[in-house]
C-alpha cells in the first residue's frame, strides 16, 4: 500500500501548530507600539513546527490551516482574504527557505526562516494594500521602519523557535517522535 | 553548495524583498500626483489634504508634526496605546479654529479602506475625547478616539487621506 506523505500523527500535530498560532495571535499581546511584534510567537511556533515535522511542505500547511481558521474568526482589520492570505504565506515562504537552508535547529537558519517567513506576511499586506489603492506613507520612512520591525522580530521568534527545538531534542522529546513512528 | 553560500542567498532574498518593497514605495511617492484646483496649495507626497467647505485650504505633511504635543489614551478594546497627534491641534495649525462652530460637521475619511466618520468641531475640541491620529505600522495614519462611535479597531480610520470640515 501506497504510504501518505504526512502520518495522521503528524497531520494532527501540524493542526495543532496552526491552532497556537491562532491563539497566541490572540491571547498573547505585548505592550510594543512596533508592526509586527506579534512575529515573535508566531515565526517560534512556525519553526518548532518545521523541526518536529521535517517535511517540506510542512510549514505551509500550518500556514493554511491557520490561515483559515484566522480568516474564519474575523481576525486582521483588512478582510478575510487578506487575513488568510497573509498567514498562508507566512507558511510558505518559510517552507521554501528551508528547501534551501534545511535544518532549522541551527539558530543562523531559525532565525534567517524567521525573518523570511515574516517579510512574506509583510509582502502580501502591502502587495494587497497597494492594489487596493491605500494611500503612501504619511511618514516617508514609515515602510522602511515597518520592514526593520519585521525582520527583528522574525528574527527574534526564529531564535526562539531554534531554542526550543534544540530544548526539546535535549528532553528527549524526538526521541520519543521515532518511537511513535 | 555549502551552508555558508545558502545563507548568504538568503540574506540576499531579505535584501531583495526590503529592497523591492522600499523601491515600489519610493516610486509610488514621486508619481503619486493629487489633482489640485488652479490656485490652490499644492499637495505634497503622502500629505494629508484638509478642505474647508469644498475649497482645499492645506495638506497635513510630517513636518508639521514637529510643531505639535503628542497625547495618547489606552485603548479600551485591545489595551494598547494609541500614540499621536489631536486632530484639533492638526486643524489648528491651518484653519482658524475660532471661526468654528461648536455644530461644525468634521469628516475624517480614508478612500482606500472605504470608511469615513463624522465628527462635530464640538467633539474633536474636547481633549478629554482623544480624537486623534495614531501612526500605523507601515507609516499612514489611522484616527482614533475614545468616543463610542469610534473606539474600536473596526471604527478607526485607517489610512486617514482626506480630512473635509462643512460649516452647516
Amino acid at each position: 500500500m501506497k504510504s501518505r506523505y504526512f502520518s495522521t500523527f503528524q497531520l494532527i500535530l501540524l493542526a495543532l501548530f496552526a491552532a497556537l498560532i491562532v491563539v497566541a495571535k490572540i491571547a498573547l499581546k505585548t505592550p510594543l507600539q512596533m508592526s509586527g511584534h506579534s512575529g515573535i510567537f508566531w515565526m517560534a511556533i512556525v519553526i518548532v513546527a518545521a523541526g518536529v515535522v521535517p517535511k517540506p511542505g510542512a510549514v505551509s500547511l500550518v500556514g493554511l490551516t491557520s490561515g483559515i481558521l484566522a480568516a474564519f474568526l474575523g481576525m486582521g482589520d483588512l478582510g478575510a482574504l487578506n487575513t488568510f492570505l497573509s498567514y498562508t504565506m507566512v507558511g510558505i515562504s518559510a517552507d521554501l527557505i528551508l528547501l534551501l537552508l534545511r535544518n532549522p535547529e541551527n539558530l543562523v537558519v531559525a532565525a534567517l526562516t524567521g525573518v523570511i517567513g515574516h517579510l512574506g506576511k509583510l509582502l502580501v499586506k502591502w502587495a494587497l494594500g497597494t492594489l487596493t489603492g491605500a494611500p503612501v506613507g504619511f511618514l516617508a520612512l514609515g515602510m522602511a521602519r515597518s520592514i526593520i520591525s519585521y525582520i527583528i522580530f522574525g528574527a527574534l521568534g526564529g531564535l526562539l523557535g531554534g531554542l526550543t527545538l534544540l530544548a526539546l531534542r535535549k528532553a528527549g522529546f524526538f526521541a520519543y517522535l521515532a518511537e511513535k513512528r | 553548495m555549502s551552508q555558508g553560500k545558502r545563507i548568504t542567498l538568503a540574506v540576499l532574498i531579505i535584501f531583495v524583498i526590503a529592497g523591492g518593497i522600499m523601491a515600489v514605495e519610493m516610486i509610488r511617492r514621486q508619481t503619486q500626483q493629487t489633482p489640485t484646483a488652479a490656485g490652490s496649495p499644492t499637495l505634497a507626497p503622502g500629505s494629508i489634504p484638509i478642505y474647508r467647505d469644498g475649497a482645499l485650504v492645506n495638506g497635513f505633511t510630517p513636518e508639521a508634526l514637529q510643531a505639535l504635543e503628542e497625547a495618547s489614551f489606552v485603548d479600551a478594546e485591545e489595551g494598547k496605546t494609541q500614540q499621536g497627534w489631536l486632530l484639533r491641534d492638526v486643524l489648528a495649525l491651518y484653519l482658524d479654529t475660532t471661526s468654528l462652530k461648536p455644530e461644525t460637521q468634521i469628516t475624517v475619511s480614508s478612500s482606500s479602506r472605504k470608511k469615513s466618520v463624522d465628527l462635530t468641531w464640538a467633539e474633536v475640541a474636547e481633549p478629554q475625547n482623544h480624537v486623534q491620529f495614531d501612526l500605523s505600522g507601515r507609516g499612514t495614519l489611522k484616527l482614533v478616539s475614545v468616543l463610542e462611535r469610534l473606539d474600536t479597531r473596526d471604527e478607526w480610520v485607517q489610512d486617514v487621506d482626506k480630512i473635509e470640515v462643512r460649516t452647516p
